[in-house]
């Protein structure tokens, strides 16, 4: 019998390079940054770097000692810890189903950007013309033509959860292609993704440093930046910021899924990971903060754009030069004497010259004066007899200026796919040469999500492969081509067009409470169920010292005590929030609102949430059953010996 | 000629002092910004150019009714500025007395849109209809939308890499089955397997080293 020895790693820097890569992901791109912003900026790192320390750090630890220790898949090692609590190992697994199935979707739209990046105009850049050629479509003219691109073009979305629609074809292939990608990385095991997280986790820092060269030079980056980075620290007596940098660092660093536990099974039985758990836990720590400072300057840019557009558009340009000059002190309202100072205030001077040429349209425009009768130098005694001879006609004018505000475009906080696909976006089409940037970014929120995705897949295919069963019977490539069809048929449904309203529950409820559990239960067991001078021990066989007192007491205690910190928090929050809600798209007002979610969403909600944690006690009580059978057997086959 | 004109346009306004009114119902507003268009070729706007503007709206009107009643006299002008803007109405040329209605003489003018802005060197930017929206330019679209060719060509890439994946797999297996069923029994007994690692694994290296027994940090694998 031909017997595999199990496959490894060729070299240990392609398992650090696939840690790196499964836990730097989109979270550190869209979920960080708005965090900090939400969390009074820079103070925010104090709370997210202790829970690095003592939450983070040590679990990340853990979870890599046992799958190296073990060598088997999370339903392996956790069966092997104890024969009770195999169940954590399935529900890690039901987990990462769930995961795979609605987290390849994002990379379907990214995949949908990116090629549709290869244009001469990007074509969220403009809005569509109407049927009859003389306006806009309506709903693009209300939002704009980035979110019009988003929710109609890309989406379809449908007005709300009920409304299925009709699977989207352009959706449908890209998200057939997303698999097919993943396949070809993992379907070779260890031999092919140990080769493919050389580019999944160094391409994004490459894109993200051109950008944060190309960022920070954008005009009104540093707005952006300020905003961000500026603490204030009152925001953090708020228990939300704690809770918030809690559940980031879990989620961020892919705890509980079991991709940690698979990925280190492969690992040779001395590897130093604990060396290597550090390094990896700064590298994703560091990534975030790193993608915060570029997504705040573009966010800087984008909102100083937006807001001296509005200038533009307006006559306020006029009263802020006013103001500028007026304090200066020196001068009277002369727009005479204005001219004398063109050849050495220049950018006053452009500013005051759009607001002449507005100013003399307007005037003409309203007041049917003939097209030369305002020149620059009467541009004064027209304004005084215009507002005296007709005042009302007069204040009309006056009252179109908008309000232009620097301060609530950059209070736009978002997160999510809206960062990444809306904001960003809107971003792009107003730096020069937009494509080449667009294919940059969206190739690298391609790699992010290809590269969580290996680790998702690995969490679901080393268990099942350590079934001899399953592994006598199938190839690898067949299990786990059948696998990748499984999950992309399911994921067809994300596709429809109410399919980002189930992408959004899958998001918040598949994959947030559920994992707190696992890990609760993992630390548990570990810590009381098999014992921690036992675990000590099997580490000093791998790497030669027991772990220090630290890791210990953080292990026994201080992590335990805070994941039930953060169980009772969500716990609490969910009983006072009462109904679910969710953000649905009004194609008539051009923008979100909220509506309740019906009841059998709310079914949905539950199931996702119960269907993974009661593998727990379902497999414990499984386990009890067959042991309690096995003894009846053996007592029988002792007696009838006797 | 100029007089004539003049003297049929004094004619008018007594009955068309009714008809026109600014801000009328069936009344249009129009502003020519012929100075901003033309810069130092700009002409003078006088009697003449009205009565050109007359006749085109009167060309316009003949075009989209098809009936050829309508006269320069139809169109009745009305309220006119220095800005170069005035109101007008075009009335039934069978019962003077009575107008068009609005949107007939848009659609008209939608119709014609191009030949009045060139009688005037105009675009709809210059010659402007208040209330009739200038037709904006399509935006160019290919035949057979780009994404899906780079769609197509990534998807070629993929799938013949992953069928060279799966048949490069499927020889190799072949290849091994071949050898392990030519070995003989000796050859089988040095491929044991110790402690599910193949002995041969274990000749390549000098052994698998022990952390628990060696404190040298350079025997450990480094990252």
């Amino acid at each position: 019998m031909v017997e595999e020895s199990r496959p490894s790693w060729e070299n240990p820097m392609q398992f650090v390079l696939a840690c790196v890569s499964y836990a730097v992901g989109l979270g550190n791109v869209w979920r960080f940054p708005y965090l900090c912003q939400m969390h009074g900026g820079g103070g925010f790192l104090i709370p997210y770097l202790i829970m690095l320390v003592v939450e983070g750090l040590p679990l990340f630890y853990l979870e890599l000692a046992i799958g190296q220790h073990m060598r088997q898949g999370s339903i392996g090692a956790w069966s092997a810890i104890n024969p009770y609590m195999g169940g954590v190992g399935i529900a890690s697994v039901v987990v990462s189903i769930f995961l795979v199935v609605y987290y390849n979707v994002i990379n379907a739209w990214a995949f949908w950007y990116l090629f549709h990046s290869f244009q001469g105009t990007l074509p969220w850049a403009e809005c569509p013309l109407s049927s009859n050629f003389t306006t806009y479509v309506p709903e693009c003219e209300k939002s704009s033509s980035t979110d019009y691109f988003w929710y109609r073009e890309t989406l379809n979305i449908s007005s709300s959860i009920e409304d299925h629609g009709g699977i989207q074809m352009g959706q449908a292939l890209c998200l057939v292609l997303s698999w097919m990608v993943v396949y070809l990385c993992v379907l070779r095991g260890t031999e092919s993704t140990g080769k493919v997280v050389y580019f999944t986790a160094t391409f994004p820092y490459l894109v993200m440093i051109i950008y944060l060269i190309r960022g920070v030079t954008l005009h009104g980056a540093l707005n952006g930046l300020k905003y961000m980075f500026t603490p204030k620290l009152s925001d953090l007596a708020e228990p939300k910021a704690w809770i918030d940098a809690a559940t980031q660092i879990l989620f961020s660093l892919g705890l509980g899924c079991g991709s940690l536990i698979a990925f280190a099974s492969y690992n040779h039985h001395n590897n130093n990971f604990e060396k290597q758990a550090i390094v990896v836990s700064l590298i994703n720590s560091a990534t975030s903060i790193f993608a915060s400072v570029v997504t705040f300057s573009i966010y800087g840019f984008k909102a100083t754009f937006n807001y001296e557009s509005c200038l533009d558009r307006t006559l306020q340009s006029f009263w802020i030069f006013l103001k500028r000059v007026m304090s200066a002190g020196s001068l009277q309202f002369n727009i005479d004497s204005y001219f004398s100072i063109q050849n050495t205030v220049q950018t006053e001077w452009t500013v005051f010259n759009t607001f002449f040429l507005k100013m003399q349209l307007l005037l003409i425009n309203t007041f049917d004066l003939a097209e030369d009768s305002i020149k620059r130098d009467n541009l004064d005694d027209w304004i005084s007899h215009l507002n005296a001879s007709f005042p009302d006609k007069f204040a009309t004018i006056s009252s179109q200026i908008e309000v232009c505000d620097l301060e609530s475009e950059l209070d736009t906080a978002v997160e999510g796919t809206g960062l990444a696909f809306i904001v960003y976006s809107e971003a792009i089409k107003n730096m020069g040469l937009s494509q080449l940037w667009s294919v940059l970014y969206f190739s690298m929120l391609l790699m992010l999500g290809i590269g969580s995705m290996l680790g998702n897949v690995a969490a679901i295919i080393t268990p099942l492969r350590d079934f001899a069963f399953l592994t006598r019977h199938f190839q690898k490539e067949t299990l786990i081509g059948m696998m990748c069809l499984f999950c992309c048929l399911v994921g067809l449904s994300f596709t429809t067009r109410s399919g980002n309203y189930w992408f959004t529950i899958f998001n918040d409820y598949a994959a947030t409470f559920s994992l707190l559990f696992i890990v609760l239960i993992e630390i548990i067991t570990v810590c009381y169920v098999y014992g921690l001078k036992k675990f000590e021990k099997d580490i000093e066989v791998m790497i030669g010292h027991r772990p220090h007192w630290y890791w210990k007491i953080v292990w026994s205690v201080i992590s335990p005590v805070l994941i039930i910190g953060l169980f009772i928090f969500y716990i609490a929050d969910y009983i006072m929030g009462g109904t679910p809600t969710y953000q649905a798209w009004d194609s008539n007002l051009g923008k979100t609102v909220t509506k309740e979610h019906p009841p059998f969403a709310q079914a949905v909600i539950g199931l996702l949430l119960v269907t993974s944690m009661m593998c727990v006690p379902l497999a414990a009580l499984v386990t009890f059953i067959k042991k309690k059978k096995e003894q009846a057997r053996e007592r029988k086959i002792s007696t009838t010996a006797s | 000629m100029l007089a004539k004109v003049l003297l049929a346009l004094s004619l008018v306004p007594a009955l068309a002092l009714a008809l026109c009114q600014p801000d009328g119902q069936d009344a249009y507003n129009v502003r020519l910004s012929i100075k901003t268009a033309l810069g130092a070729n700009a002409y003078e706007w006088s009697e003449s150019e009205q009565f050109l503007f007359r006749a085109t709206l009167a060309f316009a009107m003949r075009q989209y009714t098809g009936q050829e009643t309508f006269n320069v006299s139809s169109v009745i002008v009305c309220d006119e500025t220095p800005r170069v803007s005035f109101w007008f109405v075009v009335t039934n040329p069978s019962n003077t007395a009575t107008l068009i209605p609005k949107n007939t003489v848009e659609a008209a003018i939608r119709l014609s849109r191009n030949r009045i802005n060139s009688a005037f060197l105009l675009s709809d930017k210059t010659l402007q209809f208040l209330g009739i929206p200038p037709t904006l330019a399509p935006p160019s679209q290919p035949s057979l939308p780009v994404w899906l060719i780079v769609f197509g060509v990534v998807m070629g890439l993929v799938t013949v890499g992953i069928l060279a994946l799966i048949i490069s797999g499927f020889i190799e297996r072949k290849k091994k089955e071949k050898t392990i069923e030519d070995e003989d029994e000796e050859e089988k007994q040095e491929r044991i397997m110790e402690n599910d690692i193949s002995c041969q694994t274990l000749e390549g290296k000098n052994g698998v080293n022990n952390g628990a027994y060696t404190h040298d940090e350079d025997r450990l694998t480094q990252l």
